[in-house]
């Protein structure tokens, strides 16, 4: 082993100016990768944003400055679309966090059929993403869906799901709040299978009750994973798209317009690409702040 | 202050049977020692005193009291866990005095924001803080206090966690192989650390170890298991000069106690491959072994009489030397019953250092007082040489 480290370090010293390629070839591709995929694309849109470019004719449009912004922030919708997007997401990720953490510890009890219900738990991740939310469309029908049955059958009054403008971001954020937890579950269950069983059998010899160990040892040792998964599930709804275009469109009266859906309705269907555009530069600069803010929270707790 | 009785415990996970019927009497005060090899359900003995783990069968008393029932907390114990077991997202002051503070928390405190207010408030109570300063000190922790375990050395921590578990002022202290993880030399250190700290807490102590060192420098009494059976319990010295049986003798005492088979005829003693005349009283019986400790064996210039063995291990440890020999072929086999296995190295440690090379012949001799006698069928230990079992 010694004689192969030699021969590589008198290598090195033999030829000093002469550099090797090899570690540049490594870095060039995923460079060259996330240019094409990425970074080219990224700034193409935040060009776009301050042209004027239809959708008939991609490649033109004249310059326009913020000509596109003002109009959007003008009639509202743009600063209205923001603030549903922060409503969806903040609500998703809050519910979805306390809804897996709280599975998590249940399934980490050993009970009977512990692992069947572990896998059941995860159906909602496991089930194809549209074919679920086609399923929860149905079920969310006015006349002939099942939650509506239920109510009936309750003696509580028929809601309107997914066409009342109060209701209708409630419908869509429970779908995907649905859709997220297993993720949470999955993840936190990981987590807590490497909680050592001293510390915690410690914790209860010091006299901490069930509660105590809970807040003590358990939650501890599984923040660090709940902040990551609580930073992918807020970046995945910030531009989570199927689940609201498939259930509500952005409707009703534009009460689920998340900036996602608004992207697609003003590039497809209103064929301006320019303004499409500003949505997903408000996306970006909102996803920015929140991992920049997230970032920022980690180092300080570390000091 | 507590004793503790164990009456007939048992203990199985599943079919699995790991301590069978156990009986054992602590007094108060005391300083015992679980010792057996690895498997042998000494850790589990101890987290059934503690309450980690649920008796199966039998009773367990603290003091006087039934204890089976109890829960952990109630029993007021403190246990010293073999990984140390720290809070590693607490710095060393909240660890030491995390027992001082669950003491004085109440069930309201568990209401979301007044936990975080209620919690610091205890945690700055005066008698909180001298409590733990004032164990901090006597551990020498002081000045690591802000600091978290991962920054910790391993003697370090094993200071932290015997802290936390002096902190409460327990009546009964539990320690799983608390010094297993540390090296040699600190280990020696915290040895006599921890036979100071009983000798002035004057406290019950449980001690789980492995190490037989550890055991006889430690204990004022030891409980000697293997698979989950007592082979006997005794003072380190009974234990010492008086093994119950083959494996306690095998088990205590480094190097392990030779032991000899031999087919007895009145004084006559033969082995696989020596006669010799033993200088006392032999006990009648079928087959024997003939137990001495290594350090009971003298060497001897004439081959009078005594067993002559070629030497094949020399250690030299300054002070002392070991010798590992076999006894040489003279005779030959009085019987093809008796086992003629190599394991039958027979050890010698002498003062000095002798000018015994590899290779060279040596001439054995010992006393008849130091010789003790086991059943060769079922390896216990013969009282009486004069009487038959």
């Amino acid at each position: 082993m010694s004689e192969t480290t030699n021969l590589l370090v008198s290598r090195h010293l033999k030829n000093p100016n002469k550099t090797s390629l090899t570690p540049y070839i490594f870095i060039l591709l995923p460079i060259a990768y996330l240019t094409l995929v990425m970074f080219w694309p990224l700034l193409q849109e935040i060009v776009i944003s301050f042209k004027d470019t239809k959708l008939m004719e991609p490649n033109g449009g004249e310059f326009v400055g913020f000509e596109n912004y003002r109009r959007l922030l003008a009639n509202n919708e743009l600063s209205s679309s923001v603030w549903i997007t922060i409503l969806y997401t903040a609500t998703t990720v809050v519910s979805s966090l306390v809804l897996g953490v709280i599975s998590a510890l249940a399934l980490d009890i050993p009970f009977r059929g512990r692992t069947v219900a572990r896998s059941v738990m995860l159906f909602g991740y496991a089930v194809p993403s549209v074919a679920a939310i086609l399923v929860w469309s149905w079920m969310f029908n006015d006349r002939s869906g099942v939650l509506n049955s239920i109510a009936d059958g309750l003696g509580m009054t028929s809601q309107k799901w997914l066409t009342s403008p109060e209701l209708a971001l409630w419908s869509v954020t429970m779908v995907t709040v649905w859709q997220v937890t297993p993720l949470v579950m999955l993840v936190v269950l990981a987590a807590l299978q490497s909680v050592p069983s001293e510390v915690k059998e410690a914790a209860q010899i010091d006299g901490a009750d069930g509660l105590n160990v809970l807040r003590s040892v358990t939650i501890p040792h599984i923040r660090p994973s709940i902040t990551l998964v609580g930073l992918l599930v807020t970046v995945w709804t910030i531009r989570r798209f199927e689940v609201v275009y498939l259930l509500t469109g952005g409707g009703p009266s534009k009460s689920t317009n998340i900036l996602v859906v608004g992207l697609r309705q003003t590039a497809f269907e209103n064929y301006h690409l320019g303004e499409a555009a500003v949505f997903g530069v408000i996306g970006l600069i909102l996803a920015i702040i929140l991992v920049t803010a997230s970032e920022l929270l980690k180092k300080m707790r570390d000091l | 202050m507590t004793s503790l009785t164990f009456d007939r415990i048992t203990k199985k996970f599943g079919d699995a049977t790991i301590i069978d019927e156990l009986s054992a009497e602590v007094d108060d005060g005391e300083f015992l020692v679980l010792l057996g090899p690895s498997g042998c359900g000494k850790s589990t003995l101890l987290r059934l005193i503690a309450g980690l783990t649920d008796v199966s069968d039998g009773r367990l008393l603290l003091g006087d009291e039934l204890a089976n029932d109890w829960g952990v907390h109630r029993r007021g114990v403190a246990f010293v866990f073999q990984t140390y077991a720290l809070y590693p997202h607490m710095r060393v002051s909240e660890n030491i005095s995390f027992p001082l503070v669950m003491e004085r928390f109440k069930p309201w405190h568990h209401i979301p924001i007044v936990n975080f207010f209620a919690r610091r408030a205890i945690s700055r109570k005066p008698e909180v803080t001298k409590r733990t300063e004032e164990i901090a000190s006597q551990l020498g922790l002081t000045d690591l206090m802000s600091r978290r375990p991962a920054s910790l050395s391993g003697g370090q921590r094993q200071r932290v966690a015997l802290a936390r578990a002096l902190v409460r002022d327990p009546s009964l202290y539990l320690l799983d192989e608390p010094l297993s993880n540390l090296d040699a030399k600190l280990r020696t250190q915290m040895r006599s650390e921890i036979t100071e700290l009983h000798k002035k807490v004057q406290k019950t102590f449980v001690y789980v170890t492995h190490d037989q060192v550890e055991a006889m420098t430690m204990a004022t009494k030891i409980i000697i298991l293997d698979k989950g059976e007592v082979q006997q319990i005794g003072s380190p010295d009974d234990i010492y000069a008086r093994p119950a049986n083959t494996f306690v003798a095998r088990f205590v005492g480094s190097p392990p106690i030779n032991l000899l088979p031999v087919i007895a005829s009145k004084q006559q003693l033969s082995s696989a491959r020596q006669i010799w005349t033993h200088p006392g009283p032999v006990p009648t019986a079928e087959s024997l072994l003939l137990g001495i400790r290594p350090e009971k064996l003298r060497l001897s210039a004439s081959s009078q009489c005594k067993l002559s063995a070629r030497v094949e291990i020399v250690e030299r440890l300054g002070a002392e030397t070991l010798l590992g020999c076999s006894l040489e072929q003279t005779e030959a086999p009085a019987d093809s019953v008796i086992s003629d296995d190599r394991q039958n190295r027979i050890f010698v440690r002498i003062p000095d250092n002798p000018k015994l090379q590899v290779g060279d012949t040596c001439y054995i001799d010992y006393s008849p007082d130091d010789v003790t006698w086991f059943d060769g069928a079922r390896g216990n230990r013969i009282d009486d040489a004069s009487r038959p079992i």
